[in-house]
């Protein structure tokens, strides 16, 4: 018995949960709740035999495949599963956060009625479709999944677009965000497609196992690679909301917080993350393209740290939170990259660190910002609104939301021994490794936005901590009927454990699992990492480690004096919310407006113009032909004019005809 | 003997008044008795060459000919018949509903 030869099931639990649900979820209980949950748990148990069965394994990655579409004798599309350390660990906290969240739902959409249904189907397709993302094994599976995962957030998004607990705007907002959401991601999945396409043409195949094969990589063309590996980026900056393609992220968040949570903290978002670390063989063929990614993401991290330090809304504070942690993310990759791919030049270095913290990171952040996401829905649920100026003097009447959610906010802060310390941690050395590799000081600057960043972070999650649960109760806060039922505070308890204790992982051995290096003439995922006592000695001899704890606390001070003491009025640094600074924050940095007008100066007189096309050309040909047959038609069918004198005219002239005709012939071909 | 060109002058000569009665004729039954007329132009041609080529067989299509003709004209006049026990008329460019 192998657990690995049915690890296609994994996926195919949820896709049966999210048949039935959708078909007669309204028939069982809470909307085909439990059957969501149910799926979602087997597919974890399932996740958690694979996992196990893997990594008491040879490590090497089980592959399993059929060929899909044959195009010619050199190309051949498969279907079928990759399973290594990186698919194993996404696959784990992907069912497992989902499981979490389908409980938490039980209690959060309890007042949806009918609408369950649709709720808990599309969640679990989410879930297929999250799990063979993951699990693919060649880039054109992945991308079909990766459009059903935009597909799922675009429907759950517009979740409350028929009907919304709070009127017609909010209506109108969640089907705007939806579209935005789905548009605005199509521009990174339009270079995403181009980028497969390159790897095609270079690779003449889209399987994993070939793409990330050392001795084939060599015979292609760098430039290729590298051309292929900044498409594929494109998609990443999408779907994962990079700079400049990060405005949707926060707007996304009309849709319910249990799909905030989901898809727009937990899973989804981490899909372009995951692409990068899964196509890390091919990125670190170029430095140049592992600098790009290392800026982009660093710079996210600063830029949409800055926009949630005055924002009001709960919400969205945490959600420009998750751009900016996904920000590190793809910091930490892009500054590991950047070390191997000078070093795979030079021939020197093999292993990278950033991958570590990387993946660490994402998953660390999925733990503590589901935890902090479900933590806000639980006071949404309670006091029925965002804003956190109504809130409150709340840690009275929520305690079990308000210290789950302030262990959540210590870890991304990054306080000693919660998770996000051990992984902002090892971001932040990664970028200084890249510093001694070369990159022209680039790397110093990152490193100095990301220290900035930390601050920020901590600064804005005590604020929104302070501003929640501290101070003299707002208008909201008095509907506060108290905690919010068991099914909502038991995953909290858990992911709070968590957000508390998955750092611990990589003194484990978990750093082990989650290397990426160059040995024995191939790339190869998991182990060859640094010992466990090396990471903890490393971080205690760094002193950048206890500048990262300085400025973590310092930001919680700050926050401390401003939101709860009260003694430092926020109101004197923007001149009481009328400071050009404040007032481009709050209106993110105008990308919006620029959205709106390059939309208005240059989309749509290009819309407008291939509409023109569309109707006058191409309909006016298809319609001018119709048109003339239609008349044509018209005209002949009056011939028919039922008098026996015309036809048998019209028969004698024929047969007169073809006589003549007969002659002729026989005349031209010399008589008979 | 007389030379077959005759009776091929005379077949066609009948054919072709035949042909103009079917176009001209308002009366069914005269263009009835002109699709005979046609009919029998063939059967004169059929005559004349069995009897030029020595073969019988051409007679023998014109028998086949004639009981056709006959089942046809039988039919033709039952309609005309019908025709004009509704419409009271046997003028057949009045009888035009079969038409766009």
């Amino acid at each position: 018995m192998t657990f690995l030869e049915y690890a296609w099931l994994v996926p195919i639990i949820p896709l049966a949960a999210f048949i039935i649900v959708g078909l007669f979820g309204n028939r069982t209980p809470e909307g085909g709740g439990y059957i969501a949950i149910a799926g979602a748990a087997a597919a974890f148990v399932l996740s958690l035999l694979v996992g196990y069965e893997f990594f008491t394994g040879s490590g090497d990655p089980f592959i399993m495949e059929t060929a899909w579409l044959k195009l010619n004798d050199e190309i051949t599309l498969n279907f079928g599963i990759y399973i290594d350390n990186l698919s194993v660990l996404m696959m784990l906290f992907a069912s497992f956060i989902s499981t979490l969240i389908f409980i938490y739902s039980v209690g959060y959409m309890s007042k949806e009625d009918e609408k369950k249904q649709r709720y808990y189907a599309e969640v679990s397709l989410f879930l297929t479709a999250m799990l063979g993302l993951v699990m693919a094994s060649n880039f054109l599976e992945m991308f079909i999944f990766w459009e059903i995962v935009g597909v799922c957030s675009y429907l759950l998004i517009g979740f409350w677009s028929f009907k919304h607990p709070e009127g017609d705007d909010a209506q109108d907002d969640a089907a705007s965000a939806a579209k935005k959401a789905f548009l605005v991601t199509r521009m990174g999945d339009v270079c995403l497609m181009g980028g497969l396409f390159v790897f095609l043409f270079a690779f003449k195949s889209l399987d994993y196992q070939v793409l990330f094969n050392a001795a084939k990589i060599a015979t292609v063309n760098p430039d290729m690679i590298a051309l292929g590996s900044i498409l594929v980026f494109g998609g990443v900056i999408g779907k994962s909301a990079q700079f400049p393609l990060h405005d949707w992220l926060p707007d996304a968040m009309a849709g319910p917080t249990t799909v905030s949570a989901l898809i727009h903290a937990a899973t989804m978002v981490k899909a372009g993350v995951y692409l990068v670390a899964r196509s890390y063989p091919l990125f670190v063929q170029s430095a140049d393209v592992m600098l790009v990614v290392a800026i982009v993401g660093g710079f996210t991290a600063i830029f949409a740290a800055s926009m949630a330090l005055n924002n009001m809304n709960l919400k969205r504070v945490l959600a420009y939170s998750t751009l900016s942690q996904l920000g590190y993310m793809v910091l930490a990759l892009g500054a590991g990259g950047y070390v191997m791919a000078i070093g795979l030049q030079s021939g020197d270095v093999f292993a990278t660190e950033g991958y570590t913290a990387g993946v660490f990171h994402m998953m660390n952040h999925a733990f503590f910002k589901a935890l902090l996401f479900l933590g806000a829905g639980s006071v949404i649920f309670a006091v029925g609104s965002e804003d956190m100026r109504q809130m409150g003097g709340l840690g009275k009447k929520m305690r079990v939301t308000s210290v789950t959610m302030l262990i959540g906010a210590l870890s991304i802060a990054g306080i000693p021994l919660f998770a996000g310390f051990w992984s902002k941690d090892l971001v932040l050395a990664a970028v200084i490794d890249a510093n001694a590799a070369g990159g022209g000081g680039v790397f110093i600057l990152l490193f100095i936005m990301g220290v900035v960043t930390a601050l920020m972070t901590a600064f804005y999650m005590f604020r929104l901590w302070y501003m929640t649960f501290r101070g003299e109760e707002g208008e909201a806060s008095k509907r506060c009927a108290g905690e919010s039922p068991r099914t909502m505070t038991s995953p909290l308890m858990v992911l709070a454990a968590l957000a508390l204790f998955s750092g611990f992982f990589i003194l484990v051995g978990f750093n082990d699992l989650l290397t990426f290096s160059f040995v024995g003439g191939s790339f190869v995922v998991g182990g060859h990492g640094t010992g466990a006592i090396d990471l903890l000695v490393h971080l205690a001899e760094s002193p950048y480690t206890y500048l990262s704890i300085v400025v973590a606390v310092l930001g919680i001070y700050l926050a401390y004096r401003m939101y709860k003491v009260k003694d430092v009025d926020p109101g004197r640094f923007n001149a009481d919310g009328e400071s050009k600074p404040y007032k481009l924050l709050q209106k993110r940095y105008y990308f919006p407006q620029f959205y709106n007008a390059i939309a208005m100066k240059f989309a749509h007189p290009l819309a407008m113009a291939v509409n023109y096309f569309d109707r006058e050309a191409v309909d006016g040909t298809v319609n001018g032909i119709a048109g003339t047959i239609v008349n044509g038609s018209e005209g002949l069918r009056k011939t028919q004019d039922g008098q026996v004198h015309t036809y048998a005219t019209v028969v004698v002239g024929g047969v007169v005809l073809l006589a003549a005709l007969l002659f002729i012939a026989v005349y031209l071909s010399g008589g008979l | 003997m007389i030379p077959i060109s005759f009776f091929l002058v005379l077949s066609a000569a009948i054919f072709v008044l035949g042909a103009y009665g079917v176009m001209t004729k308002k009366n069914g039954l005269v263009v009835l008795m002109s699709i005979e007329m046609m009919l029998n132009s063939a059967n004169i041609n059929l005559v004349a060459f069995s009897g030029f080529l020595n073969d019988v067989s051409g007679q023998v299509f014109v028998l086949v000919v004639a009981a056709v003709a006959a089942a046809e004209v039988a039919v033709g006049i039952a309609i005309l018949l019908n025709l004009f026990k509704s419409t009271n008329t046997t003028d057949v460019s009045e009888i035009n509903i079969l038409r766009w």
